[in-house]
């Protein structure tokens, strides 16, 4: 149970971090702190990896609760269709191809200058 | 009879794990992105709800046992992108490049097409969110006064949405460079989009899974800022 241990504490942690004024989310802090630990560390713990592991495998099945509150927000979904439907879409149309065409150009660039 | 199986303490956690077993059946029959096994769960668990006339509240407060690990699977994210972050050896500048222009441009567009149709406040703080992986993108939407419902399926729907767009926008802007297809994947479409770079191949997925992972971690930390900088 170290594993479970260590997460629980470092989401511990960052709800103390975030009580003191940083605006985030403690889980997230105690993720950021945990990479920084392990960045340190250089390796990743047997027990760490064999717990994030299983608890990551069950992480869709964690998600389905929260995602069911669609349910009393239909009204939302409905009223706001068009843009809700142009902002997720149109966002993923430009973003796709521009993210991709900066990688490839810096990289392929940056190769041949070497 | 009804009443009995609501009011049973394990309801909440039956109901669920019927909807999400259904969906992956259904996800392994079909093998097409369009049925992602948590939206159609949802969609199931939803469904059940409401033919049996439960709402949110009550189901929600039966499967605290299952959200409650939502907290520390988050923290356990660290894991997979401390093992993904040697990746970033390979092209340092690049990718970091990419990370910052793609990551701010897909959210200040979804916000300015959401803000243009007439979208309020507390659907652009659920939208801004969406390009990260479902944990963070509720805990974020939660803190920006946005409805965690909401940003997790938005976030599923620009996964499944991505992945299905994304080959053949690639294929127009005539990338073929496996480490530019797959973090552009992993980034816009998350964990669907890195689904579907590993079929790409080993390097493309790894740099999907690199940029999903990366993604979630910066856009937690600069959206905030982003966020409160435009509201004021």
């Amino acid at each position: 149970m170290w594993g479970l241990l260590i997460l629980v504490l470092f989401q511990f942690a960052g709800t103390l971090i975030a009580a003191l004024g940083i605006n985030l989310p403690g889980p997230v802090i105690g993720m950021l702190l945990l990479l920084a630990v392990l960045l340190l560390m250089r390796r990743v713990p047997e027990p760490l990896q064999v717990t994030s592991g299983q608890l990551l495998k069950y992480l869709p099945l964690m998600l389905i609760p929260p995602a069911v509150g669609i349910m009393s927000q239909w009204e939302v979904i409905t009223s706001s269709f068009v843009a809700i439907s142009v902002a997720l879409l149109g966002s993923l149309a430009i973003s796709i191809p521009l993210t991709a065409w900066v990688l490839q150009h810096l990289a392929t660039r940056g190769a041949e200058s070497k | 009879m009804i009443a009995l199986l609501v009011n049973h303490p394990m309801f909440g956690l039956l109901i669920t794990l019927i909807g999400y077993q259904v969906a992956l059946e259904l996800n392994q029959r079909t093998r097409t992105l369009l049925t992602q096994p948590v939206l159609v769960a949802t969609l199931i668990v939803v469904g059940l709800l409401l033919l049996m006339d439960v709402d949110f509240q009550t189901y929600y407060a039966s499967v605290d046992l299952i959200w409650l690990f939502l907290g520390p699977a988050t923290v356990a994210l660290a894991v997979p992108l401390y093992t993904h972050l040697r990746r970033i050896r390979d092209y340092f500048w690049p990718l970091i490049m990419a990370l910052l222009i793609g990551g701010l441009t897909t959210v200040l567009l979804t916000l300015a097409f959401a803000w243009l149709l007439g979208a309020g406040p507390e659907l652009l703080a659920s939208l801004a969110p969406k390009s990260v992986t479902s944990p963070i993108a509720i805990l974020l939407a939660e803190d920006l006064g946005g409805s965690p419902a909401l940003a997790a399926v938005f976030v599923m729907i620009t996964g499944v949405a991505g992945a299905v767009m994304a080959p053949w926008l690639l294929q127009k802007a005539g990338i073929h460079l496996p480490a530019a297809r797959g973090f552009t994947l992993g980034l816009n479409a998350h964990a669907a989009g890195t689904a579907l770079a590993l079929e790409e191949g080993e390097e493309t997925g790894a740099f999907a899974a690199l940029a999903m992972s990366l993604t979630g971690a910066v856009t937690a930390i600069l959206l905030p800022l982003v966020y409160r900088l435009g509201a004021t």
